[in-house]
């Protein structure tokens, strides 16, 4: 039967049927050459990226350790903190209004 | 299988004679499927390239040599489908020169298997460049895989890992779509462009 008098489906089937036999273009002699050249110069690429990350990191980490380092060394004026926030108003202005903390009477 | 599980895992642990091998048997086959695909001849060696890039880069996420093929039609698909994104070139449909063809086509037919030179395998892969124009990129590499690779469901149930039933409805639409475009290039008519 030919497939062109049939329906649309049929003349579909035998154009893709058609398609099918179209000869696929020959490999060229320079594709292994330029599939390697594209694969090294990836390979490069990732290498140099990823050095530059592990650079990144160690750097992070040494800076890491140095604040570590830095925050964990006793300071001079620490005694300043020993007391609260009230205490210390309350030392700074014992005199100064007596009133504000007295009871509220009713008058 | 092309060649030997043996191949594979030693291209896996990193032997470059291994993946030699597996470019050399494959490269006409992943050619054969990307110049479907994309139907442009001068940028098939590039997008096959790309697929062999992708396999030497992710080799070693292949759990078992079972599963390279499916797993290279992936690759395939998937490389063809980024090019055709890229190109976005979803090309105005010369349904005139369409219709055309499908004389030619019918001459060809009629006339008992004319001779198929360069010309007329252009003029076929034209107008099925322009009828795949009808449906998405993807269902476009899809209809191409079942109809003219001639994969079965079950291969390309492993190949896009979708279940069948999903597959065959794609599959089904896409087909209507490029009929639909087909008989209207017959009449003459440019057909509506699909959505994804």
């Amino acid at each position: 039967m030919n497939p062109m008098r049939g329906s649309d489906d049929e003349k579909l089937d035998a154009l893709f049927r058609a398609f099918g036999e179209c000869p696929v273009p020959e490999p060229s002699v320079n594709f292994m050459p330029t599939l390697w050249g594209r694969i090294e110069s990836r390979q490069s690429f990732t290498f140099s990226f990823r050095r530059m990350a592990n650079a990144f990191v160690t750097a992070a980490l040494a800076l890491s350790v140095a604040l570590g380092v830095y925050m964990s060394m006793p300071r001079s004026n620490q005694s300043y903190y020993s007391q609260t926030y009230v205490e210390a108003l309350a030392e700074a202005n014992s005199l100064d209004a007596p009133d504000i903390v007295g009871p509220v009477t009713g008058r | 299988m092309l060649v030997d599980f043996e191949v594979i895992k030693r291209a896996q642990a990193g032997d470059s004679a291994a993946f030699n091998e597996i470019v050399l048997a494959y490269r006409k086959r992943i050619l054969g499927i990307v110049m479907r695909a994309i139907a442009r001849p001068e940028d098939v060696e590039d997008v096959a390239q790309e697929v062999f890039l992708r396999l030497y880069f992710s080799l070693d996420q292949l759990r078992t040599a079972e599963v390279f093929e499916p797993w290279l039609y992936r690759l395939t698909v998937n490389a063809a489908y980024d090019y055709l994104r890229k190109q976005k070139r979803r090309q105005e449909y010369r349904m005139s020169d369409l219709s055309e063809q499908q004389v030619l086509l019918a001459d060809a037919t009629a006339g008992g298997k004319a001779e198929r030179d360069e010309q007329y395998n252009k003029k076929i892969r034209e107008s099925v460049d322009a009828l795949l124009g009808a449906v998405s990129e993807a269902d476009r590499i899809l209809l191409m895989l079942k109809e003219v690779e001639g994969l079965s469901l079950k291969e390309l149930e492993k190949v896009y890992k979708v279940n069948e039933n999903a597959l065959k409805v794609r599959l089904f639409r896409a087909r209507q779509r490029v009929l639909k475009a087909y008989g209207e290039a017959g009449k003459g008519k440019a057909p509506a462009k699909s959505g994804e």
